[in-house]
């Protein structure tokens, strides 16, 4: 995770590559863009947990999002959505068998990171 | 609460099958029924995602919804949320048992379109205040078994979108609740079983409800007279009216121009050829249900005639047709026609299932099966079915499932089954079927489920039916079946059914168990079984359901054995010598809905026990 935001998954990027020998994965990074403009850098295959972000980074046509490799979230405030790139890991790990903890969720966001979660389709 | 509606419901599936009873000594009752009855607190989302090791892994949404139940009491409420969130909260709340009616407040005003509170505890009319306050969003309520009197029902007079209610067993609602419906015009689906409020006047508010695709109105006991009201529902496509036993042939009369009609359940009515004959211009009926109505095989000719009749309107106007054009082409002009060798309408019939079981029809009328041409599903059951009737089956070829339960037929008659190929199941309980008959069938190559429990069958007969390789449930209950017809059929490795109540199978014959590794249901029952049998039951990893009952020398060992089948939902070891001891071994069968230890050496302290503390999940418990 690089960038102005602080990393917000439990493993870095970098430890996820290593033990990716998926030729089909996306490769490269994709920057999320808070409401106040906090950047969040993560991994293409991370984002696309997320259906919506899967549809603009995989549509053939061509968001300006895709070519720019960065999606604003002017409605997605910074801590709701570090929240959603740290979920965005822990559902790649939650797959590959390797996280067994609970995702936490604070009851104070509970709400706003539902109707985000509604909005990215994950 | 809770106990207290399932039991509602339990009884009632009891009644349906109530020439099944439920004596210590009787088979084992449907699976289906204990599967159906899972407490509604085990469709928790946090446990179905997450613990479970690498399953599915859970949305965010899941999470969160999950976690919103979880804290629930921190909001007062969900009104700045978009419908479609509050309404997933909503249906979780409901699901994991854990909606209130304090809680329920907190959805007041937030426009949610479905309410399903079915068999919920303790909904009444305060309930119904907050379920009316989403007004024109509500699209669809489920209130069956609830205590909502005529009161509660009134409020949803704000609710004038609604398209789907159910009030299935809500006793407090009388005849004076029905009217707030005459204003639920939008409404297409209307379901009052069992229903006192359902009279013949109080129906008269059904008038209104002219877009009602699906009306149930099963074990209304006082609709006679009151069907002139459903004349004019034409967009009607299904109508239950089973155990409605005081519609008479008069009733019926109102539902013949209901042309709309595809599936229609009479069972149990008092409906004579007469009442049958008004269904015969219902061309678009396939399914058709007289279980239990007095009838002849007169009533045949109408029912085949739903066929024979389109076929007959459709070869006029095909007449009229060919004429016209000969015509045409005679005076000069050309008409560009596909040539037509032969009539393309035959066979327009359209039912699919008819079920006219226990109807105390005899042969003479059969004749008119053949016109049935579209049949998937037939049930004959407990008529007075001869051989000679079986005959005027053999060209519905399109039948899958074929009931001939108690019916008089034998060997001879099989033989018109030889046709059938596309056969799935076939029900010959009770009949005078013997092995020589069997060979008729040697053909059916898709026949997966076969009954042959108190036929004349023996041990010969196997052969056959070990040749029958799609065979997936066999019922051989039947005290001529040995060991010897047990191995016979040791091919049959698809097997997940096997009825072997009354046959006599030894010890020895259950090392035949070891072929039947996908077994979810078995059932030896013959008195002959000792522990060391059970050691050829003890691997079957399927099985769901284990009847072991009669057995009288089954000791605290068989416990032992089987208490690695983890998969058990149902099991029967009752009049054995099992005793309390031996509990203790089914503390791994957490799966386990049903135990029935009548007749053993337990105390029913120490059943209670077990099903607090070790096995949560037992809802059936016997001794009781």
């Amino acid at each position: 995770m690089l960038g102005k935001g602080e990393a917000p998954g439990h493993q870095t990027p970098a430890h996820l590559h290593k033990d990716d020998g998926d030729d089909d994965a996306p490769s490269g990074v994709v920057k999320l863009i808070s409401a106040e403009g906090f950047e969040f850098v993560v991994d293409k295959k991370a984002a696309m947990v997320s259906n919506t972000l899967r549809n603009m980074l995989t549509s053939p046509g061509g968001f300006s999002e895709t070519r720019e490799g960065e999606v604003r979230f002017p409605e997605i405030s910074t801590p709701i959505l570090e929240k959603i790139c740290q979920y965005f890991y822990w559902s790649l790990h939650y797959s590959s068998g390797k996280e067994t903890s609970e995702f936490q969720i604070e009851p104070e966001i509970t709400l706003e990171l539902m109707m985000a979660a509604n909005y990215l389709d994950t | 609460m809770g106990g207290v509606c399932s039991r509602k419901r339990s009884q009632l599936v009891h009644e349906d099958d109530s020439f099944q009873t439920s004596s210590r000594f009787s088979k084992t009752s449907s699976l289906k029924w204990l599967l159906l009855t899972l407490p509604r607190s085990n469709s928790d989302v946090s446990r179905k995602g997450q613990g479970k090791g690498p399953g599915r892994c859970p949305s965010l949404m899941e999470l969160c919804v999950a976690k919103a139940c979880e804290d629930i009491n921190k909001y007062s409420s969900f009104s700045v949320l978009p419908r479609d969130l509050s309404q997933q909260i909503f249906n979780e709340l409901v699901a994991s048992n854990r909606l209130t009616e304090t809680l329920l407040e907190t959805f007041r005003d937030c426009a949610l379109q479905d309410i399903d509170l079915g068999e919920y505890p303790g909904v009444n009319d305060a309930w119904m205040e907050v379920v009316a306050s989403q007004r024109h969003s509500l699209l669809s309520v489920d209130i069956s078994c609830s205590e909502v009197t005529d009161n509660g029902l009134y409020l949803l007079r704000d609710c004038p979108n609604m398209q789907s209610l159910a009030c299935n067993y809500c006793d407090l609602i009388s005849e004076h609740g029905l009217g707030i419906l005459s204003g639920l015009s939008s409404l297409t689906s209307l379901s009052f079983k069992r229903s006192d409020g359902v009279t013949a006047e109080a129906m008269e508010a059904f008038a209104n409800l002219v877009n009602l695709v699906n009306l149930d109105l099963e074990r209304c006991l006082k609709v006679h007279g009151g069907l002139v009201h459903l004349k004019g529902l034409r967009n009607l496509e299904s109508l239950n009216m089973r155990y409605c036993n005081n519609i008479a042939d008069s009733d019926i009369k109102y539902l013949s121009d209901l042309t709309n009609l595809k599936e229609l359940q009479l069972s149990c009515c008092r409906i004579t050829d007469l009442g049958v004959s008004y269904l015969r211009g219902l061309s678009k009926l396939t399914q058709l249900n007289l279980e239990g109505c007095p009838l002849t095989a007169a009533c045949l000719e109408t029912i085949s005639g739903l066929a024979t009749f389109i076929n007959s309107v459709l070869r006029y106007k095909w007449w009229q047709f060919s004429h016209l054009s000969k015509h045409l082409i005679a005076s000069g002009e050309t008409i560009k026609t596909q040539p037509c060798v032969s009539f393309p309408f035959v066979g327009l019939a359209s039912l699919v299932v008819l079920n006219l079981s226990r109807c105390g029809i005899y042969g003479e009328g059969c004749e008119s099966f053949q016109g049935l041409k579209k049949l998937k599903v037939l049930n004959l059951g407990f008529n007075n079915i001869t051989d000679y009737c079986l005959a005027h089956l053999k060209e519905l070829i399109n039948l899958e499932s074929l009931n001939l339960d108690s019916c008089k037929v034998g060997d001879e008659g099989l033989i018109h089954l030889k046709g059938l190929m596309l056969l799935k199941s076939l029900e010959l309980s009770d009949t005078e079927v013997g092995s020589s008959g069997l060979q008729h069938l040697s053909g059916l190559r898709n026949l997966e489920s076969i009954n042959l429990s108190f036929t004349l069958v023996t041990d010969i007969g196997m052969k056959k039916i070990s040749a029958l390789n799609s065979l997936k449930s066999v019922n051989l209950d039947n005290r001529q079946i040995t060991d010897v017809g047990l191995a016979t059929l040791t091919s049959l490795t698809g097997l997940t059914h096997l009825d072997l109540f009354g046959a006599r199978i030894t010890d020895y014959g259950t090392s035949c168990f070891r072929f039947f590794k996908n077994l979810e249901s078995l059932e030896v029952c013959g008195g002959l079984i000792t522990d060391a049998g059970v050691k050829n039951i003890k691997d079957l990893k399927a099985l769901k359901q284990l009847n072991l009952s009669q057995n009288v020398n089954l000791t605290d060992k068989t416990l032992e054995l089987i208490s690695g089948l983890t998969a058990l939902v149902s099991l029967n070891v009752s009049n054995t010598r099992v005793s309390n001891a031996g509990l203790r071994h089914l503390k791994d069968l957490q799966n386990l809905r049903s135990l029935s230890l009548d007749s053993c050496r337990v105390t029913t302290s120490e059943v209670k026990k077990l099903q607090a503390t070790v096995l949560p999940n037992l809802i059936s418990v016997r001794p009781e």
